[in-house]
């Protein structure tokens, strides 16, 4: 065999190796503190559950109240609250309440848990150059790492269920809002921060009082962004035991049931513009401030 | 069941194989035996696609089917991926690939059957002669420390042992992910052996790989797991499981029945009956080569064996064509029987040169 017609690459033996001493380096870990890291998420695994049983346990139409109340609060449109209400009807009559209460509460918990670990590393990254370098091929790999490649090895850990299913979700959904709060602050006008360290702020009031809130519809459009990501990985979520819309949804796939497939992938369709019309209206009424500004 | 595995293969392989052509004309009607089907072998065997299906026993047949058809045969044997349901269907459909090396015919039997009887399908033989073997299962060394847990009424007894992450009242029950076909039986019994009213929650996995990932959790710590599997697999060669007697017996009549059919009003304990996992090829390549479809008739594997074997696969990270290679070097006395003494001679040869 020539080095010059065919790759010079490791012999099989080696690559076996290779393969088998860090597959039992993982295992021996795993092994060693796979009960320690179950119990260190814990206590967020009771509150998921908690949660997930606090939202089948309320009545349907107190829940369908409660929703549409956080609607017409945070966007204060008729039509859009209507129609909410509308959607959320319809998926109780069509047989899907349940599963969507289920993917509701992991969704919530997961996208709350992006925003709040994603917007001060999108801060931190905007603030330093080198952070960035590391941050960003960092945001690569989790967007296009196949989920399973990372899972298999989170549920030998971790077992089955919402846990893994919560990091799965994050994993996935984290980058939009950490790399768009990195950007808006990036893009806010210098001349601006010249005027505001001329009237002379501390740094916590330039942050909190100049950058972030003229980086808010970036920071907006990256918390869109991350909640439907979030939604898409609903599937994925369930192919390690997640309850909820992505069950039916495999199921009707591998049994090629479309219509039951439909009626759940539009069920989590519902949810994202739900999701997606509260976030921006009250985003957008939230800015209506810098309408001004040019 | 893994046949009912969804892993979209985003990928054709197809190993070519080339250069042997010159073997072909070797194939003469007098080295086979007075056997009249074998007496019409064709000299050649012209091309033919394997199916390569996605797990572990199947990719090992399909690489022995292709080395012997290959050297033994003279055929131009190709492997293509597949899966259970996207192959069985194109096997029907298109006549195309022509060999399912190890099809769990199960689940797809009424479209497999009807292919059989409109003649474009033939079920060659049994590639597992045990069968594939569906149970519930605990792992072993539960039943070491635990002897009355190799029964239903033991596992039972020791309910609280099944802790159920996700909620402290109940115990989990690791039934088969969405979907499948063995969803609706594990259900069934779940049902039948009143597991619920014992305090067990049925779980769905979700997908075949993380109800292996929970066994392979549970091993590497010593915890106690108690759920669905199938036989022989690489995960049940790696890590040992007893079987749980329901202590009912098989009542094969009531499991066709009731227990695989959704609206079962109500079930009744029964064990899996073996599930027929059979070598399918299609009737074009079955009348072009009989010589070659005789070898398909013969093909088969003892579970004891193919569990040896997955778990060396396993052991090695090796795959088809590794394992194949070594199945060929280390177990003479299985393939030879399947084989005509001349087919065997040339096999020989070929296994030499390895």
């Amino acid at each position: 065999m020539s080095w010059f017609t065919d790759f010079p690459e490791l012999s099989r033996e080696t690559l076996v190796s290779i393969r088998k001493s860090l597959d039992g380096a993982y295992r021996g870990f795993s092994r060693e503190y796979g009960e320690n890291i179950e119990a260190f998420f814990d206590p967020l695994l009771t509150f998921l559950v908690w949660f997930e049983k606090l939202l089948l346990a309320t009545p349907w139409w107190l829940m369908i109240g409660v929703i549409a109340l956080i609607t017409h609060l945070a966007a204060r449109s008729w039509r859009l609250t209507i129609g909410v209400i509308i959607a959320l009807f319809l998926i109780g009559l069509f047989g899907m309440w349940e599963d969507t209460m289920s993917t509701l509460s992991i969704i919530t918990v997961s996208t709350l848990l992006s925003i709040g670990i994603g917007i001060p590393i999108g801060i931190l990254m905007a603030r330093s150059d080198r952070t960035q370098s590391i941050v960003t091929p960092a945001l690569d790999v989790m967007q296009t790492m196949p989920a399973f490649v990372y899972l298999i090895p989170v549920v030998m850990l971790l077992g089955i269920g919402k846990i893994p299913g919560l990091i799965a979700v994050i994993i996935y959904a984290i980058p939009p809002v950490i790399r768009l709060t990195n950007l808006g602050i990036r893009l806010v006008d210098r001349e601006v921060l010249e005027a505001a360290v001329s009237y002379g702020v501390s740094p916590w009031q330039k942050l909190w009082h100049v950058q972030l809130p003229l980086a808010m519809p970036n920071i907006m459009a990256g918390i869109n962004q991350t909640i439907m990501m979030a939604l898409a990985m609903v599937v994925i979520a369930s192919m390690i035991g997640v309850a909820g819309l992505g069950q039916p949804v495999l199921r009707s796939i591998t049994n090629q049931y479309f219509a039951l497939g439909l009626f759940n992938g539009l069920a989590i369709v519902v949810l994202a513009i739900i999701f997606d019309r509260v976030s921006q209206a009250y985003a957008k009424r939230s800015q209506a401030y810098l309408g001004g500004r040019e | 069941m893994r046949n009912k595995m969804l892993v979209l293969m985003s990928s054709f392989f197809l190993l070519s194989a080339c250069g042997e052509s010159a073997d072909t004309a070797k194939t003469t009607p007098e080295a086979a035996p007075a056997a009249t089907e074998m007496a019409e072998a064709a000299p050649s065997c012209g091309k033919v696609t394997i199916a390569e299906m996605n797990w572990s026993s199947a990719a090992l047949m399909a690489n022995v089917d292709q080395f012997i058809l290959k050297h033994g045969y003279g055929c131009d044997a190709q492997l293509v991926t597949g899966d259970t349901m996207p192959t069985g269907t194109s096997m029907i459909e298109k006549g195309e690939p022509d060999v399912a090396p190890e099809m769990w015919s199960n689940s797809l039997r009424e479209a497999l059957d009807k292919g059989v009887a409109e003649k474009r399908l033939r079920y060659a033989g049994d590639s597992l002669s045990d069968g594939g073997e569906e149970a519930f299962w605990v792992p072993q060394y539960l039943t070491e420390k635990y002897p009355e847990l190799a029964t239903i009424e033991g596992v039972k007894k020791h309910v609280a042992m099944f802790k159920h992450p996700e909620d402290p009242d109940k115990s989990m029950f690791m039934g088969c992910p969405a979907g499948w076909n063995c969803q609706i039986s594990a259900g069934n019994l779940y049902r039948a052996l009143k597991l619920e009213d014992a305090g067990f929650a049925l779980v769905d996995p979700g997908s075949g790989a993380a109800l292996s990932g929970s066994i392979a959790k549970a091993y590497e710590r010593q915890e106690a797991w108690f759920g669905y599997y199938w036989a022989p697999t690489a995960v049940l060669g790696k890590y040992k499981m007893t079987k749980v007697d329901f202590g009912s017996g098989v009542d094969e009549a009531h499991f066709k029945a009731c227990i695989t059919n959704a609206d079962c009003a109500e079930p009744k304990p029964t064990m899996y009956p073996p599930s027929s996992v059979q070598t399918v090829t299609t009737e074009s390549f079955a009348s072009k080569s009989p010589a070659a479809y005789d070898y398909f008739t013969k093909r088969s594997f003892g579970n004891a064996q193919m569990n040896e074997l997955l778990a060396w696969m396993e052991d090695n990270q090796a795959d088809g064509t590794v394992a194949a290679e070594y199945f060929m070097k280390n177990n003479r006395d299985n393939w030879s029987q399947w084989l005509t003494a001349d087919v065997v001679a040339k096999v020989d040869a070929a296994v030499a040169k390895l």
